[in-house]
């Protein structure tokens, strides 16, 4: 390979140094400009394409090789869930209507129904701490910074990074992550943070003798405005009282299993954050 | 045709970092990159670039989506400690490199880390050891097998 850009006559520690501090006014410029990052998505984008197109192949692959049985006892569990969930619809129908006649009589504007588009997972990073996906669908579809990203179950995480063809997401694990809720049926303004950990959130600055308990779930308060109202977010696993902590420590199991996410749905909540480029 | 083989190869290491395959596989996965840079690193008579090692680093942190620099800086250092020590690793056996080479890759995950836990994007958790310790016991056979295939291509030594 020739010498780029760097004549070899120096000697390598010099050229190792100069790399060091070029990387170093690298990394500080792209924590202070957001726009470097969506553009190194842009640039990571082909090299995303095809890992997904390899993650495809390998799904592909077991679902071929699951058994018959598998599928067909498969089969019947969904059809089970089916039947469970279709009063539900109906009750959730007549809910709405009920709603609606209710927010009338308010005299208060009906919520607009939100659009969502269905988003595929083209590539993963997982470490301690970052837990980052990319979703194949960008500026050109509509996608923006901020926009709650939901999947089966619930919340999954919010973008951060927009390109024309793809968007980062960051899960509601992700450390750097934090997302205002209420207990269902409560009103107490809470915040759910990431902790790194894919199976488990916390609830941070909760006083020892929180009346939160175990098996409570938790739903977006819409406070903030990022995310709609209502969706649901996890479930209290343990509440531990600690003597010689100020705070008890609240862990939420995530209602989406972060970890296993090959689709996700975008959502645009209302048309007043919806972007004029919308098709 | 060398060029066009290492090109691909990175690329292919590149796609392998980020395929969405779930948390297991993020785990274990061994940093394909880094395996290849010292593979070409030991196996090509010219001295590898370090502008060129600095960019696929860079490549690696934009697919990955972390903070830009971490991958680029930790394969520099690797390669440079690697050519400070390059004949020893050459006269041995591809088995024997293995100690260094789990060095090597350890040093790397640490300069990752250390770069990314001061940008605050990662935690300290034990199973960051266990990518260098998998790509160091995978060596020998990935050695074995781009040996292999640089035979079959009829490529030259460069």
């Amino acid at each position: 390979m020739p010498a780029l850009f760097f004549p070899r006559r120096y000697p390598p520690l010099l050229r190792v140094v100069v790399l060091i501090l070029l990387t170093v006014f690298v990394s500080v410029s792209s924590e202070k400009h957001p726009n470097i990052g969506n553009v190194s998505l842009t640039i990571a984008y082909p090299v995303q394409w095809i890992s997904m197109q390899g993650a495809r192949l390998w799904r592909q692959t077991d679902h071929y090789l699951q058994s018959r049985a598998a599928l067909e006892s498969e089969n019947v569990r969904l059809r089970a869930e089916l039947v469970r969930a279709q009063p539900k619809l109906l009750e959730a129908d007549i809910l709405r209507d009920e709603n609606r006649q209710l927010l009338a009589l308010l005299d208060s504007i009906p919520h607009p129904p939100g659009k969502v588009a269905v988003a595929q997972i083209i590539a993963q990073n997982f470490a301690p701490g970052s837990q980052l996906l990319v979703a194949n669908l960008g500026t050109r579809a509509g996608v923006f910074v901020g926009q709650p990203v939901l999947a089966a179950g619930g919340v999954a995480g919010q973008v951060v990074r927009v390109s024309p063809e793809s968007s980062q997401v960051a899960l509601l694990s992700d450390l750097d992550s934090s997302i205002p809720v209420k207990p269902a049926g409560s009103d107490t303004p809470l915040l759910v943070d990431g902790t790194g950990n894919l199976d488990s959130l916390a609830v941070p600055f909760q006083p020892r003798n929180t009346p939160l308990k175990v098996g409570d779930k938790l739903v977006t308060s819409g406070l903030g405005g990022r995310y709609p109202a209502g969706l649901n977010v996890g479930t209290i696993s343990a509440v531990v009282h600690n003597g010689d902590q100020p705070f008890a420590r609240i862990a939420v199991r995530p209602a989406v299993h972060l970890g296993r996410l090959d689709t996700v749905l975008m959502l645009w909540d209302s048309p007043t954050s919806q972007p004029a480029a919308v098709p | 045709m060398i060029a066009v083989v290492v090109v691909l190869g990175f690329f292919f290491a590149l796609t392998a970092e980020a395929i969405p395959c779930g948390p297991f596989y993020a785990l274990l996965h061994p940093d394909f990159v880094a395996l290849l840079l010292l593979y070409w690193a030991i196996s090509s008579a010219s001295e590898l670039s370090f502008t060129v090692v600095w960019l696929i680093g860079l490549l690696q942190d934009m697919v990955l989506g972390d903070v830009l620099g971490a991958q680029a800086i930790a394969g520099v250092v690797m390669i440079y400690l690697l050519y400070t020590g390059i004949a020893r690793v050459r006269s041995l056996a591809s088995w024997e490199q293995l100690f260094f080479i789990f060095m090597l890759l350890l040093a790397h995950r640490l300069l990752v880390w250390s770069w990314q836990a001061w940008a605050g994007t990662i935690t300290w958790h034990f199973s960051l050891l266990l990518g260098p310790l998998i790509g160091a016991l995978l060596w020998p056979l990935f050695t074995l097998t781009l040996d292999y295939l640089r035979h079959a291509l009829r490529l030259n030594h460069t």
